[in-house]
């Protein structure tokens, strides 16, 4: 494995400017995860888990620090840049799947190579059944999302994720609307990703990784409290 | 294969099918009346073009009193810049048409007068007719309630009539219509006018200016040469009177391009409020798709692609609405024209439509639409991710701004109405859209009817200004003393007023005759001065700068505001001049006054013109007032007139004028209805798309409310309130948007047609339907979207995206 890291965090910081004052969402964060790893962010709400993660997916600018995602330091990005760059080089997994209810499973798959051109209209179709099978649910690849379970849909979703083969795959507590098996087997899923090459970084409420996160990033009011290695 | 982003877009607009129709709809019935405007403006204004100039009119008519013969017209033809001459006759006579008397103007042709200038088609008959026989212009048939074969009563030059057959008829486009002016048009030989006691002489000299290269356009050099022709005329011993040069186009083209260009504003207005329907529409398909778009830009659409997108779905709604609306389009502008066509005599001798017609359509129907959602469409494009992933449907400053806490603080009053109006003010800029579409189309509508309305008030309110039931012009000049006293006396007769009018032009003061611009008819373009006494009862028209004469007023004159707009607006105290007979007369302006139904006038007093005249106290021109049958009492006024050897050639009843001044504007308030109907249709469907986009945001709101307690008619009950408030808010906005825009449409159409303002007249009428329609269309949209919300299941509402 390349050690140069994939993500490369430091010192973000973001402050949220609310009615009630500046809210300190992040304060002086540093990161860094390098290809092949699985990095899960835990902490209790509000800890700043999911503004990290934005930071990473160019969701969200930092308010100071810097945020560099396989070599392209994405705070210095362009709104009109950032769209284009995340679908070749971030994948993403939310919560609740966010795929798009009149299209088919493949025809989500799809979206990500029609609107970046990475794959040809050709090769489309045979690229996604691909990721659908790699991710178990070839057979479903015609239906529409609300004919599949939650966890059918979360796989949808990470193939959707893998459409432009980025090197990152970020997910925002992707088993948090799934039972405790559909959960084990996502879980899973992440870790053969990361096993094949992928920086995964999930922001989590799961409490045993074992055996399939790498790492574990905890966070408290916006401060890393501890980043260690979470025991095989 | 179809890329999934084209495939999501057909899919979505599948499932809103139903606001999709409405947009289609929407558009559509705009466009149908863009385009039948479009379309009947440029068919008729070709057909009249073409109606006009084949008729070769004349490019000015010399009024030569002492006639024109053979040998004159031969040398006249050679004058420089004289391409073609003949000499005809024009006698205004009256008809007797079932027990009144119709005017009528005959045109004398003689049999072997080649007819290259000022021609007419023969329809039915055969031209020359017999001396006991004549054509009559197919259009008066209705007005001398006559047609082929039948038998004529026509005055002759002593008053009585003479039989005259109709042996068939004549289309005469070049003339106002016969309808329009409550005057019959005849054709006949110099003989059969010999038969009704006039004299045939050639006095009308008519020529076409022009040169090798063809007819002369240039209004200037027609004056020109026909001046010229004048002063030569006059050298040789043939002095002219009078010289006509009216526009090369039909009497009525301004007007009729004016007005329908005023509609095609409507329309496009109509367009532009379709347009709107069409962008809140979409920009609320678009809010609630707000987390979908948030996850296509997280995985790679650019904002770029996705207004694309929303923009090519707009475009195709606009397109699918222009194809579905051209038929209708043409077909109605079809009809449009015809009516139009009836209206002004002239035949559709071709009802293609100019290619143009179809791209501006095109232009407007896809452009309009577009250009207007292009501020949501970029709007929703441009959204962050993170802004909409956090998007749950609500606006996240309700709560936090003034208004809303001020809202918080009402107290008492009915809860759910309170709450239905912190509901209509959550989405502040897609209600300032809803209510702007409402306004707009209900004061497009009120305007429509309210000017309808103040049509004719100002017709109502300017005939009123006339106080006599009957004008009589006398066969010549007498005596007014030995007039008024021969009318005073006769029974239904409870007053009698005698005044002295002259035909006059605008004088240039260079000596050079004087050119008019007086069609053939003698009623467009015409130039009257008129003396009445300064304390005259019969007309009471209201100044509108200056004053009215007084007693003792000498060198002064009253202008209408038709004479006012020929002698250049003049400001009261400044002079004119005015050239009667060839004799140029100077008088300074007391007064302008607003008169409804008569040609430019300029008025002075009493005895102002017996200089003119040559002798002191005459009467060209009788009015009286009656008491009980007009008709018949004005028939016995002439009678005795007659007898007092003061013969009359024409009577004017003043319902008559009613009914040229309604002819010539009917058509137009129809139109104007028709258009306010447009608005109408367009405005209430964006309320009722606005509606049921708002019950559809809040289909999880509903939810909870009910998991909380609220019944199924509790949240009915809500959303209908909301609905009408809505409703009820932009009819407010309508009338107080309708009364400037109906002061200004009113200002411009009055000037227009009557060169006087239309007066402000809301139609309460009107006012009352838009109220009805906007509070029934607001109550059905909501009824609708709110029954169909409550059928869902509690669960059903919670996971609503």
């Amino acid at each position: 494995m390349n050690d140069e890291p994939v993500v490369d965090v430091q010192a973000a910081t973001k402050i949220y400017s609310t009615p009630a004052g500046d809210f300190p969402a992040l304060r002086g964060v540093d990161l860094r995860v390098t290809a092949g790893q699985f990095l899960a962010v835990v902490g209790r709400s509000g800890s700043g888990k999911t503004t990290l993660l934005n930071l990473l997916a160019g969701i969200d600018r930092p308010t100071g620090g810097a945020v560099r995602i396989a070599g392209t330091d994405v705070h210095a990005l362009r709104e009109a840049r950032l769209a284009a760059w995340r679908g070749r080089t971030v994948g993403l997994v939310f919560q609740f799947f966010q795929l798009l209810p009149t299209l088919t499973v493949a025809e989500n798959v799809m979206l990500p190579m029609d609107f970046c051109g990475t794959v040809t209209a050709r090769r489309r179709r045979p690229v996604a059944m691909e990721l659908l099978d790699r991710v178990g649910i070839a057979e479903q690849a015609d239906k529409l999302p609300a004919a599949l379970s939650g966890g059918q849909q979360q796989r949808a979703a990470i193939a959707r994720a893998l459409a432009n083969d980025p090197p990152v795959l970020l997910a925002d507590e992707p088993t948090g609307n799934l039972d405790s098996t559909t959960a084990a087997a996502v879980l899973e899923l992440f870790t053969t990703l990361a096993r094949a090459g992928k920086a995964v970084v999930m922001v989590t409420h799961e409490r045993d990784l074992t055996g399939y996160a790498d790492r574990r990033l905890t966070l408290a009011d916006g401060l890393v409290v501890s980043d260690a290695a979470v025991p095989a | 294969m179809t890329r999934p982003r084209v495939a999501k877009l057909r899919r979505d607009l599948w499932q809103a099918r139903g606001r999709v129709a409405l947009m289609v709809v929407a558009v559509a019935v705009a466009l149908t009346a863009v385009g039948a405007m479009l379309v009947a403006r440029a068919v008729v204004s070709r057909a009249a073009a073409v109606a006009y100039t084949g008729t070769d009119p004349a490019s000015a008519t010399l009024d030569v009193p002492g006639g024109v013969d053979a040998t004159l017209l031969a040398r006249i033809r050679q004058r420089p810049g004289i391409a073609d001459a003949t000499a005809r006759q024009s006698i205004t006579t009256r008809v007797r048409v079932g027990g009144q008397w119709r005017r009528m103007l005959l045109f004398v042709i003689a049999p072997d007068d080649p007819l290259r200038i000022a021609r007419f088609t023969v329809e039915s008959g055969s031209w020359p007719p017999s001396p006991h026989g004549l054509l009559i212009e197919r259009a008066a048939t209705g007005v001398l309630d006559a047609s082929s074969g039948s038998t004529l009563q026509i005055a002759g030059a002593d008053a009585t009539t003479t039989p005259l057959r109709v042996t068939g008829l004549a289309y005469d486009p070049a003339l106002a219509p016969a309808a329009q002016e409550r005057t019959g048009y005849g054709y006949l030989t110099p003989a059969a006018a010999g038969r009704l006691g006039y004299t045939p002489t050639a006095d009308q000299l008519k020529i076409v200016v022009g040169g090798p290269r063809g007819r002369e356009l240039d209004q200037a050099t027609v004056d020109r040469v026909a001046g010229d022709l004048a002063a030569w005329l006059a050298g040789t011993g043939h002095p002219v009177h009078q010289i006509s040069a009216p526009p090369y186009q039909h009497p009525h083209h301004n007007q009729t391009n004016t007005i329908t260009a005023l509609f095609l504003g409507f329309a496009l207005a109509a367009l532009v409020l379709a347009g709107v329907l069409t962008a809140t529409t979409l920009g609320a398909m678009l809010a609630a798709q707000t987390r979908q778009i948030g996850a296509m830009k997280a995985v790679g659409a650019t904002t770029g692609q996705l207004l694309r997108l929303y923009l090519g779905a707009t475009a195709g709604i606009a397109g699918t609405a222009t194809v579905l609306a051209v038929g209708p389009a043409v077909l109605a502008g079809y009809g449009l024209a015809g009516l139009v066509a009836g209206l002004l005599n002239i035949d559709l001798t071709s009802r293609a439509v100019p290619g143009w017609v179809f791209l501006v359509l095109a232009a407007a129907g896809i452009g309009t639409p577009v250009l207007v959602a292009l501020v949501p469409l970029v709007r929703a494009a441009r959204i962050t991710v993170r802004a909409a992933l956090d998007d749950h449907g609500t606006d996240a400053r309700v709560g936090a701004r003034r208004l809303d806490r001020r809202l918080t603080r009402i107290r008492g009053g009915n809860r759910t109405t309170v709450l239905a109006a912190r509901n209509m003010l959550r989405r502040r800029t897609r209600l300032v859209l809803t209510l702007a579409l409402l306004a707009a189309g209900g004061a497009l509508f009120t305007t429509g009817l309210n000017t309808a309305a103040a049509w004719q008030a100002l017709v109502d309110d300017g005939l009123a200004k006339r106080s006599y039931d009957a004008e009589l012009q006398l066969a010549g000049p007498a005596p007014a003393a030995a007039v008024r006293a021969a009318g005073a006396g006769v029974d239904g007769v409870t007053a009698i007023e005698t005044s002295v009018t002259l035909p006059a032009t605008p004088a240039n003061g260079t000596g050079r005759a004087e050119v008019e611009r007086t069609y053939p008819d003698g009623g467009h373009g015409r130039f009257n001065l008129t003396a009445l006494p300064a304390d005259t009862t019969m007309v009471h028209f209201e100044p509108t700068d200056g004053r009215w004469l007084r007693p003792g007023d000498t060198g002064v004159v009253v202008l209408n505001q038709a004479a006012a707009t020929r002698l250049g607006a003049p400001r009261t105290g400044a002079e004119v001049r005015l050239a009667v007979d060839g004799q140029l007369t100077r008088w300074r302006v007391a007064g302008i006054v607003a008169e409804v139904g008569g040609p430019a006038t300029a008025y002075v007093p009493a005895a102002a013109l017996d200089p003119l005249t040559g002798t002191p106290g005459l009467a060209t021109t009788v009015r009286i007032r009656t008491a009980g049958d007009t008709q018949a009492a004005t028939g016995r006024v002439e009678a005795a007139l007659a007898a007092a050897g003061h013969p009359v050639a024409g009577t004017t009843p003043t319902t008559e004028l009613r009914g040229a001044v309604d002819q010539h504007v009917v058509i137009f308030i129809y139109t104007l209805v028709a258009l306010a109907v447009v608005m109408a249709v367009v405005g209430v469907l964006g309320l009722a798309s606005a509606m049921s986009i708002a019950v559809t945001e809040r289909t999880r709101e509903h939810g909870i409310m009910q998991a909380i307690g609220a019944t199924p008619a509790t949240i009915r009950r809500l959303v209908l309130t909301e609905g009408l408030l809505t409703g009820l808010a932009g009819c407010l906005l309508a009338v107080l948007l309708g009364l400037p825009g109906s002061a200004a449409v009113g200002d411009f159409l009055g000037r227009l047609a009557f060169g006087l303002p239309l007066p402000l007249r809301p139609s309460y009428p009107g006012l009352g339907i838009w109220i009805l329609l906007a509070l029934a269309g607001a109550a059905a949209a909501t009824l609708a979207a709110a029954r169909r919300a409550a059928r869902l299941t509690i669960p059903q509402t919670l996971t609503h995206q």
